[in-house]
């Protein structure tokens, strides 16, 4: 008698549960789950949006692999995107949480003024950079020029243009920066000061309180990072003119490439081919992550194991 | 009480979807009740990219004109910005509500053609509507003996030079160089120096046209594709025509280029006016920038782009745009007499007027070389680019290889950059692109 109540209660909540999530739940296969499948059937097809879908079989699978050179170009410039980003802009949020996190009198001050590129919004900071970027007369080059070094090209020559996104991007980390002072300023001033009592230094404070305490934000921060820098896009397309991929095609990411064959080529079964590729590539990825978190990631509760 | 609660979840489900499709109907509702309304006048949508300025005044003005001469169709303007038009247009024919008429690029209409994206105009024009345009811009708009668009407007490459400094060094109107050894020659004398740097440059090919111009103008009109569709990127006048470009970067210096180049980018003077630099090929547009920044006493001529050697022709290259109705389109008939409206010769002419287009229609072309309201440069530009016009090709991509353009960018980024010599760069993009048209071709 009392058991079979308690599942009842047990299925009305879970039933209100359902209709609390139901927005999210029909947002998600209308808007995501859908189009996701779509994509899924369209790469077997020659999909061009308004005239044709023939089954193809593998046929776009094996030209994106074997024929398009600039399928590899495209994943190519990616992957040196990501490889470098991620470490990058993850260690610079780090760096910079540290340092915000002083009590130090207008501390605020300075927060925000790191805080704010990560508030302002895409083409107006890019064409700022694109300016301060420029060879000769950008800020960047005469700063450089200061100290007796001649800058390069940044946007103009192929072996600088990805170096020069992935400054920017530096630049625009105060997001995860955010982050990051926010779980800092969680950590219990005790830990800090019995490390100090045994006569830990700075350094041997940082790497054995505030690191591993920081640890699942920095698996989130990384986790959500590969799979931004794995899709950037806008960037290279207002950056070069319009999608053409900067000089000598050194700004041609996938999903740039990708866009060009579907709107540029309507070749969008090819298109959803490719858009396949980096969903897999970024699930492994995901998945190897997860995989070496317990190896790692430190959380503190204990019970998440 | 769980009985209920189902009922309620299912309730408030239904409701949900209902509400979100219920705004779809009102929205398709609203949709045909604008496009007839009550004295039978239909309402065509025409989309666009003339945001502001010149442009946007006298296509509303022409509009309202349109509207106002008959009581059959009333047309209303929606202005898209230039980045998103075309995509967002693509998104309304699949989605089967698109606008009615549509400003497209010249260069893609077979493409949009074969794709079902645009509608066959064969039922609505008459013989003679194709005679009233520049032939290569009525080519661009057929597709299997069909076509899908009206030519709109258009433009060409010229050489703006500045007419006091070539005086000074005794050339004029009549002795205007007219091959690329004479182009250098006249250029030489025009270069200054102050110290080891240049403080005048001559000429400079890529400033401001493309290096696939020169690459056509050498090729006797050739561009990378001919007319049958073949690859034609690795000929031999091709790489002769990236050796000269590279000559003249080797006379100056790249660093000289890169450091004009930047100064030019930041936008502060316009080298040309400043007379920094004494000719600049440009698009034959360029004339409205020139009217609206130089100074008055600023005295400028157009001339074509030289010849390769003496009688290889004065090849030029230009694009444009077209008026087209996109697939699914409702009223075409009425469409159509819009567009037919647009590209008739008083509407072009007045058009051309006052944004400084060259516009497709020959006619209009041609009395605005004589339009008063026009100034003395102005008839010049004009006549210069009706002069101009047969040299001039359009360049509509290959069906077999629409996005062939980064292929072939990267190869001229890198002779132009130096670390692959011409010869090479144009082999590596011939295989390339021969390569993008089997793919296509197999598919």
């Amino acid at each position: 008698m009392k058991a079979s109540k308690l599942t009842m209660r047990k299925k009305k909540e879970m039933l209100w549960g359902y209709f609390f999530i139901a927005p999210f739940l029909l947002g998600f296969i209308v808007f995501m789950l859908g189009p996701m499948l779509f994509s899924l059937i369209g790469s077997f097809t020659d999909y061009n949006l308004t005239s044709k879908m023939n089954f193809v079989g593998l046929a776009n699978f094996k030209r994106m692999f074997f024929q398009d050179q600039l399928f590899w170009k495209s994943l190519y410039n990616t992957a040196y995107f990501v490889l470098f980003n991620v470490p990058l802009t993850t260690a610079f949020s780090i760096f910079l949480a540290v340092i915000l996190n002083q009590k130090l009198r207008g501390i605020s001050f300075f927060r925000t003024i790191f805080f704010l590129p990560a508030v302002l919004s895409g083409v107006a900071v890019y064409i700022l950079w694109m300016q301060l970027l420029s060879p000769s007369a950008g800020l960047i080059n005469t700063v450089l020029s200061w100290f007796q070094i001649k800058g390069p090209a940044w946007l103009f020559d192929p072996a600088w243009t990805k170096p020069a996104l992935i400054l920017m991007k530096i630049w625009g980390s105060g997001g995860a920066m955010l982050l990051y002072l926010a779980t800092l300023q969680n950590i219990s001033p005790a830990l800090y000061e019995s490390a100090e009592i045994d006569g830990a230094g700075t350094w041997q404070r940082f790497k054995n309180i505030t690191l591993p305490l920081i640890t699942p934000i920095i698996f989130y921060d990384v986790i959500t990072s590969t799979i931004g820098s794995f899709q950037i896009f806008q960037e290279a397309y207002v950056m070069t003119k319009n999608g053409t991929g900067g000089p000598s095609n050194s700004l041609l990411f996938y999903n740039l490439h990708m866009w060009n064959k579907a709107f540029v080529a309507f070749d969008m079964g090819y298109a959803m081919a490719m858009s396949m590729i980096l969903f897999f590539i970024v699930m492994i990825l995901t998945f190897i992550n997860l995989k070496l978190a317990p190896r790692w990631v430190y959380y503190a509760g204990g019970e998440q194991k | 009480m769980k009985k209920k609660l189902g009922f309620l979840f299912v309730f408030f489900s239904v409701l949900l979807i209902l509400t979100a499709c219920g705004g779809k109907e009102k929205n398709s509702t609203d949709a045909t009740a604008k496009k007839a309304d009550a004295n039978g006048r239909v309402t065509l949508d025409f989309w666009s990219f003339w945001g502001s300025g010149a442009r946007k005044d006298v296509i509303e003005a022409i509009i309202a004109d349109f509207n106002q001469s008959q009581d059959k169709i009333t047309v209303k303007y929606t202005y898209q910005p230039w980045g998103d038009i075309w995509t967002k247009s693509l998104s309304a024919i699949t989605a089967g509500n698109p606008p009615d008429v549509i400003v497209q690029d010249i260069n893609s209409v077979a493409q949009r053609a074969q794709a079902k994206q645009a509608t066959a105009l064969d039922k609505y024009i008459d013989k003679d509507t194709s005679k009233q345009f520049y032939p290569q811009l009525w080519e661009t708009t057929l597709y299997e003996d069909k076509s899908y668009a009206l030519p709109f407007n258009t433009d060409t490459q010229v050489i703006f030079y500045n007419k006091k400094l070539l005086k000074e060094v005794g050339v004029t109107e009549d002795n205007l160089p007219q091959t690329w050894e004479e182009l250098e020659k006249v250029a030489h004398k025009l270069d200054q120096k102050k110290g080891n740097d240049y403080s005048r440059i001559g000429f400079y090919p890529l400033w401001n046209i493309g290096a696939d111009v020169w690459a056509l103008n050498a090729d006797n009109g050739v561009s990378w594709f001919d007319r049958d569709g073949q690859v034609k990127i690795d000929t031999p006048n091709k790489v002769t025509a990236l050796e000269w470009i590279e000559k003249w970067q080797k006379f100056y210096g790249r660093d000289t280029i890169n450091r004009l180049e930047a100064e030019f980018g930041s936008g502060v003077s316009d080298p040309f006016i400043s007379g920094t630099v004494a000719m600049r090929a440009q698009n034959i547009n360029y004339y409205s920038s020139l009217m609206e920044n130089a100074p008055d006493d600023f005295d400028f001529g157009v001339m074509q782009l030289p010849e390769k050697t003496k009688g290889s022709g004065h090849w030029s290259w230009g694009g444009g745009f077209v008026l087209e109705i996109p697939y699914g389109a409702k009223h075409a008939k009425e469409s159509y007499e819009f567009m037919k409206y647009l590209t008739s010769e008083k509407v072009q002419e007045k058009f051309g007027e006052k944004s400084f287009d060259i516009m497709a229609n020959k006619t209009a072309n041609e009395n605005l070389v004589k339009n008063k309201n026009l100034s003395e440069k102005g008839q010049m530009v004009y006549k210069m680019a009706d002069d101009n016009f047969p040299n001039t090709v359009i360049t509509p991509v290959p069906l077999t290889a629409p996005d062939y353009n980064s292929l072939v960018n990267e190869q001229l980024d890198q002779a132009l950059m130096g670390s692959k010599s011409p010869e090479a760069a144009l082999q590596a993009a011939q295989k390339a692109v021969t390569d993008l048209v089997k793919q296509n071709k197999t598919k």
